[in-house]
């Protein structure tokens, strides 16, 4: 008798079993057809830059970013007339996808008419399964020349030589998406200068830089970026670079907002070399606004 | 006892089998979809859809990941998976579905419906589908095409860039099914 149970039940569990079988889902039996490729995160940052410096996102190959970056302030107690604001400082920019990991850009900036040159190199992607590297690092390089003195100011570096007016910016961009919305970098960065006017200037500086994005949805970001500089200058009083900011895309065109205090957009002058703090008086804050054009110089054929 | 688990086993083992002969796949099915506008027209391609058939009830589905849509604009391919389809939420789209009155055994081309439930953002519908399918002696060639409404599929699209994006999207597919053997 319990021999007859024992029996039926497998019986049963057999039904059972077979029927699953049958019915087994078909989507099931594809999501285990799926090749184990590697799906790495798009996106951690919309644009090439977080908000003022630089982020791990590269345009992909045959991209030609058309950049024009703007800075507005006012000079305190100032009588002039100026439209919307006492200053303006420009920068104008190219800045082109050689591959998919590497992009050079080039530009020129009105204020101190600096004139910088860069190369930025995705080394690591991150990964969205398990295993792989879980953020992206991109490396990142450029060479500034200003040719200008910074009258009526003092001015940080020599004007003897061609090389007396170069400095150099080495950045290691580390950042993880954490979700969709929300993105982090950490950017160690080494700056030497190629002269200095003063003897208790450091000709070479450390700065470590912070900045974040949080997506408010498919299209707009908050972005915030601080960069803390180890060893500032002696000669004159520096204060670290801030910025609150809102991007904008649309379409090809991505729209950047900043709430600063830095007036230069070269990530040597605006780390070491920013004379005001981040406050909301005339002369220290700083308006800023990027216009970026995308062009598709290589389309694919899909 | 033993004997009897062992051929539940063995029953399980040849039911599975027998199963599995009815099955036709595709591991390179190709999915295109194009939104055409005054503005701008946008077209995608993925070859590496997958899909299955399950003659012996005339079942079919079909799973992608909406991230191997190859656009003619990298940035579009970002847009596409970042600000619409939300890929990083909603990686793939699926489709469970049944062909209509479909004799697997007649060879030629038969023009059948499927009907079933797509999902894509998340979001299933129930859609029917005219499809043409060919039997070349033992491999189906599934081929048609259909359209979709984007605001089905919740979809945000922001009102500036609403004249860029089609209401009614085209899709189009080609798969080739071959035996299915694990």
């Amino acid at each position: 008798m319990k021999n007859n149970t024992l029996f039926l039940l497998c019986f049963f569990i057999l039904i059972g079993f077979s029927t699953s079988i049958h019915g087994q889902d078909l989507l099931e039996t594809l999501e285990k057809e799926y090749p184990d490729t590697p799906q790495y995160e798009i996106a951690t940052f919309k644009s090439t830059r977080i908000s003022i410096g630089h982020s791990v996102e590269n345009r992909k190959k045959g991209v030609l970013e058309i950049m024009a970056m703007n800075r507005f302030w006012n000079i305190p107690n100032y009588g002039g007339q100026s439209f919307v604001a006492d200053k303006l400082s420009s920068r104008l920019a190219l800045e082109y996808g050689i591959s998919d990991r590497l992009t050079f850009g080039a530009g020129a900036t009105t204020l101190e008419g600096v004139y910088d040159g860069f190369l930025k190199y995705k080394l690591i992607r991150q990964r969205k399964s398990k295993g792989g590297s879980p953020f992206s690092v991109t490396l990142f390089q450029n060479t500034s020349y200003r040719s200008e003195r910074n009258e009526p100011f003092v001015d940080i570096n020599l004007f003897d030589d061609f090389t007396d007016q170069l400095a150099f910016t080495s950045q290691v961009l580390i950042a993880h998406k954490f979700t969709p919305q929300f993105s982090l970098q950490v950017s160690p960065t080494f700056i030497h200068r190629g002269s200095s006017a003063f003897e208790e200037d450091p000709h070479n500086q450390f700065a470590i830089g912070i900045g974040g994005r949080y997506k408010l949805g498919g299209h707009v970001s908050i972005v915030s970026e601080y960069y803390y500089l180890a060893n500032p200058l002696k000669s004159i009083d520096t204060y670290d670079a801030f910025s609150l900011g809102v991007n904008w895309e649309l379409s090809d065109v991505m729209l950047q907002f900043q709430l600063t205090n830095t007036r230069s957009m070269v990530e040597d002058a605006f780390i070491t070399q920013t004379p005001n703090n981040f406050n909301f008086k005339d002369g220290n804050f700083v308006f800023g606004f990027n216009a970026i054009f995308v062009l598709h110089l290589n389309q694919k054929k899909p | 006892m033993n004997k009897i688990i062992g051929i539940i086993f063995l029953l399980m083992n040849f039911t599975d089998f027998d199963v599995k002969s009815d099955q036709f796949i595709t591991r390179q099915g190709q999915v295109s979809f194009f939104s055409y506008t005054s503005v701008e027209n946008i077209e995608a391609k993925n070859n590496q859809v997958l899909s299955i058939i399950d003659f012996s009830k005339n079942e079919i589905a079909v799973s992608m990941l909406m991230n191997a849509f190859v656009f003619k604009k990298s940035l579009m391919h970002e847009h596409f998976n970042e600000s619409y389809i939300e890929s990083d939420l909603y990686p793939k789209a699926t489709f469970e579905g049944s062909i209509l009155d479909f004799d697997p055994l007649a060879t030629g081309t038969q023009t059948k419906i499927i009907k079933g439930e797509l999902t894509i953002h998340g979001i299933t519908k129930e859609i029917e589908i005219k499809t043409s399918i060919e039997n070349n002696n033992g491999t189906y060639l599934l081929n048609g095409d259909f359209e979709l409404i984007v605001k089905d599929f919740d979809i945000k699209i922001p009102p500036i860039l609403a004249p860029n994006i089609a209401k009614i999207i085209s899709v189009k597919f080609r798969f080739e099914y071959q035996p299915y053997e694990k």
